[in-house]
């Protein structure tokens, strides 16, 4: 019981079996699509609770016209920004292609020239922006939580 | 657009967001969940009040 309650509290670490092999696909699919790689692995209430946060953190950001990050020149930093914001994965990619079409995308100039969307006037831009950047860094978090449950190291 | 509603929208999120990712049991959940939000809105109205007096 005491054992039950430890784990419980501590997000149910385990260590049997630790240590395994993991999927790139697995991880691939868990970036790509909120919640999939818990779905996968069987955790179906945490998939779709992942998928609802992350989901509704990037339509609010997009609907407060927040912008996405892309790379920017003379700026390292906007990679950082980008990383972040690419952690939401295909809803990243498609806003992405939604913004700046195909030709814009596989423009010669990539990955710079793109455009992030968003509208610095409106008052919701910064707090989209937070909104977009908070869906990727958790929707990352939720990769390395897939790696961890698919390593054997948590439950 | 209310500011308020969108910092107790964000903290209600990231709140739901770590319960699952780090706890497991209804229980447990709840009360990280609790203590997330309650910190996140709390804190930010707090720290309102603190900077308060500077321009």
């Amino acid at each position: 019981m005491a054992e039950k309650d430890q784990r419980e509290t501590e997000g149910g670490r385990a260590s049997d079996g630790a240590g395994k092999r993991v999927s790139p696909w697995l991880i691939a699919t868990a970036w790509l699509i909120p919640g999939l790689g818990h779905w996968l692995l069987g955790k179906r209430i945490r998939s779709g609770v992942f998928f609802g946060v992350v989901v509704a953190a990037f339509v609010t950001g997009t609907l407060l016209h927040g912008e996405l990050a892309v790379p920017q020149t003379n700026s390292p930093l906007s990679w950082f920004f980008t990383f972040g914001c690419l952690g939401n994965g295909i809803l990243y990619l498609v806003r992405l292609v939604f913004l700046n079409g195909l030709d814009g995308i596989f423009s010669s100039s990539f990955p710079y020239g793109l455009h992030g969307g968003g509208d610095p006037v409106t008052a919701g831009f910064f707090y989209g922006k937070t909104f977009l950047y908070t869906a990727g860094l958790m929707n990352l978090l939720v990769v390395l939580d897939v790696f961890d449950i698919a390593r054997g190291e948590k439950n | 657009m209310d500011h308020f509603l969108l910092l107790v929208w964000h903290a209600f999120l990231v709140a739901v967001f770590f319960a699952f990712l780090w706890r497991s049991g209804r229980r447990a959940r709840t009360i990280l969940f609790l203590k997330f939000f309650l910190i996140m809105v709390l804190g930010a109205i707090l720290l309102g009040w603190i900077m308060f007096p500077f321009p």
